[in-house]
């Protein structure tokens, strides 16, 4: 929250007083009856019925093709390489806390089946990519927890499930429990629910696949 | 006979190949999709998704969406609009184009995706002044 409203107060010129909106998130156009405020947010490409589309197809790299020099095109097209292989084979460890564990269950079963992303459970930290913190962090599990991330390998992940492990959830209040696990790791994909679905997981991980897509190591290498 | 040597299923994969236009058209498919299906087309929406039912698939699998060309590998499901997220989710059997009690309203908004991980991604912010200010130590 801090953050992003650090974000923010460098983009918009101020974020002092009361009431400040950005610009990018509302568009102002002049009506009748006084200025009409709308969204502002970008929109799916409309297509008319019975017409070819005539909307450019993306490419399959979020880095584009149009690098300035042989050299830096490479290291982009590696990293394609690199990131195609991590997001296919996300192997997630169970960290399952509560209620949330079962829905996480539920996405290894064959409705759901993780298993055709490539997301396999692992048992143990050193052969995870991923670690789907599933349930109320209390403060009891909250070393067990940092213990268990910082024996992953890198790279590693983390999503938060469910509203317990984003924000305490229903025990925020409680004396005994951790108020988001992102007070002791840092989290990648935060999913809402209590509990989400397995539906819901399911797309985050999927979220965390475009994520670890868009990953620059090797442009980042290059470039230091 | 056939059936019994499961010769029926390879028939089904050559009907599949024709429908999608091809061998070529078909590992296209399949490559973007993980998956070959034969099915009949329900209808389009606006930006420009194809939507497809057999019921000889298992039910959650016999409703599927084919995403708009132009997405290449970056579909989505935040790119299926709220008109077609009921049928696509067995919450009706009416798909929109069938269905005459869907409202159509000149100021409805367009459906925008999840745009998380981009430019254009939602931010929170607060409107209400912070109860405490940071220490600025070069200020004095």
């Amino acid at each position: 929250m801090l953050r992003s409203a650090s974000i923010l107060a460098s983009n918009a010129s101020k974020l002092s007083g009361a009431g400040v909106v950005p610009q990018q998130l509302l568009k102002i156009a002049g009506g009748t009856f006084g200025p009409v405020v709308t969204r502002g947010q970008q929109t799916l490409p409309e297509i008319k019925p019975g017409q070819e589309s005539t909307v450019p197809r993306k490419g399959y790299s979020p880095f584009g093709t149009k690098q300035p020099n042989l050299v830096e095109w490479s290291v982009a097209r590696l990293d394609d390489l690199l990131n195609w292989g991590r997001k296919g084979s996300i192997w997630p460890l169970t960290f399952g806390l509560a209620c949330c564990a079962v829905e996480m269950m539920h996405i290894a079963a064959p409705r759901y089946d993780m298993d055709r992303y490539g997301v396999v459970f692992r048992a143990s930290p050193r052969q995870a990519d991923v670690i789907i913190v599933a349930g109320t962090l209390t403060n009891k599990m909250a070393p067990a927890l940092r213990k268990v991330y910082d024996q992953m390998p890198e790279p590693r992940w983390v999503i938060s499930m469910g509203s317990c492990a984003n924000g305490g959830g229903y025990y925020h209040y409680s004396y005994s429990v951790v108020r988001g696990c992102d007070r002791i790791i840092p989290v990648d994909i935060y999913v809402p629910g209590c509990p989400p679905t397995a539906e819901a997981l399911m797309y985050g991980v999927l979220q965390l696949q475009k994520k670890v897509k868009r990953m620059r190591t090797l442009q980042m290498w290059y470039r230091k | 006979m056939a059936k019994y040597l499961g010769l029926d299923k390879v028939g089904k994969l050559f009907q599949i190949i024709q429908q999608s236009g091809g061998l070529r058209a078909a590992y296209k498919k399949l490559y973007r999709f993980d998956e070959l299906k034969i099915g009949s087309l329900v209808g389009t929406d606006k930006y420009g998704n194809k939507y497809f039912e057999n019921p000889y698939y298992f039910y959650g699998r016999n409703r599927w969406v084919e995403y708009a060309h132009h997405q290449n590998m970056d579909y989505d499901g935040s790119q299926i609009p709220a008109e077609w997220f009921g049928w696509m989710h067995y919450k009706t059997d009416l798909p929109p184009i069938r269905d005459g009690a869907r409202v159509q309203h000149k100021w409805m908004a367009s459906h925008s995706e999840n745009l998380s991980g981009t430019k254009e991604q939602y931010m929170p912010y607060t409107t209400t002044k912070p109860k405490y200010e940071a220490w600025d130590p070069k200020k004095k």
